[in-house]
C-alpha cells in the first residue's frame, strides 16, 4: 500500500487521471472527493468486499460448476422455474424478455 | 427454441470480477443440458474461475435493477442493445444454493462486454435462497 499524508484540499492522482481529494476533515470522518473518468466504477470498499466474498464462495473449476448445474437441475430449481422457461418444442423464444432462451448472445 | 449446443463466445470484463480482477475474459456457455442455468467460464491467463448463473427474473419475476451511466459505458451499451443478465449461484455448505440478486453480471452481446453490477443496497440479497428441495 502506498501511504500519503494529505492536508485539507490536497489530493492524490492515480493512473488515468483519477483524483482523490480531501474535502473536509471532521469528527465524523474525512470527506473524500473522487474525480474519475465516467466509465470507472468508484465504490466504498465494504461494498466491493461483500461482492468479492460472494464471488469467491461461488467460484469453482469448470467441472465442479457443471456438477453444480446438474445437481440444481435435478433437485431444486424445477420447482422454482416457471414452465415457460423449460419448454422446448414450441419454436418461439418462451424465455423472459430479459434474455432467457438457449442463445443468450444471439 | 433449438436443441443444438450453442458455440462458446468470449466476453470481455475490463476489470474482471471483484475477487478475480485478473480474469478479463469469460466464455458464456449455454446449452439445453444446462438450462435454465448458464456457465460463465473464466479464461484468464493466471486465474480461470467458473461461475454458474441464472437469469434473475427466473428467480424473482419482478426483478428490476438499475444500471448507472458508468455501467452502461463499460458495457458500451446503446439504447436499443438487449442485455443478458446473470445472477451468480453459490453452493452453500448445507447443500442448498443461493443466488446473488444484488450484484448480477450483465453482458452486452452487441459489444461482447460484461460487468458485475456493484450495488450497495436495495431490495435484493447477495444470497437469495434458490428454492430448496
Amino acid at each position: 500500500m502506498l501511504v500519503f499524508t494529505r492536508k485539507l484540499d490536497e489530493a492524490i492522482v492515480i493512473g488515468e487521471g483519477i483524483e482523490i481529494k480531501v474535502l473536509r476533515i471532521g469528527r465524523d470522518g474525512v470527506r473524500i472527493g473522487v474525480t474519475a473518468p465516467a466509465h470507472v466504477p468508484v465504490h466504498r470498499l465494504e461494498v466491493y468486499d461483500q461482492i468479492r466474498a460472494a464471488n469467491t464462495t461461488a467460484a469453482a473449476d469448470v467441472g465442479t460448476a457443471h456438477e453444480l448445474v446438474q445437481r440444481l437441475r435435478a433437485t431444486t430449481v424445477q420447482d422454482a422455474v416457471p414452465d415457460t422457461a423449460r419448454s422446448r418444442s414450441d419454436g418461439r423464444n418462451a424465455g423472459p424478455p430479459s434474455g432467457g432462451g438457449n442463445d443468450p448472445l444471439s | 427454441m433449438t436443441t443444438q449446443t450453442i458455440p462458446e463466445r468470449i466476453v470481455t470484463f475490463s476489470q474482471g470480477l471483484p475477487g478475480f480482477e485478473d480474469c478479463r475474459h469469460f466464455i458464456l456457455v449455454a446449452s439445453p443440458s444446462l438450462d435454465p442455468f448458464r456457465l460463465l467460464q473464466g479464461a484468464g491467463a493466471t486465474t480461470s474461475p467458473s461461475f454458474v448463473g441464472i437469469d434473475p427474473t427466473l428467480v424473482e419475476p419482478e426483478y428490476r435493477q438499475a444500471l448507472t451511466p458508468a455501467d452502461l459505458l463499460r458495457l458500451e451499451a446503446r439504447e436499443a442493445d438487449k442485455l443478458v443478465w446473470l445472477a451468480i449461484v453459490a453452493p452453500q455448505p448445507d447443500g442448498h444454493a443461493t443466488v446473488n440478486l444484488r450484484a448480477p453480471v450483465v453482458i452486452n452481446p452487441a459489444s461482447m462486454r460484461g460487468i458485475q453490477v456493484l450495488a450497495h443496497d436495495g431490495p435484493y440479497r447477495l444470497d437469495h435462497p434458490l428454492n430448496a428441495a
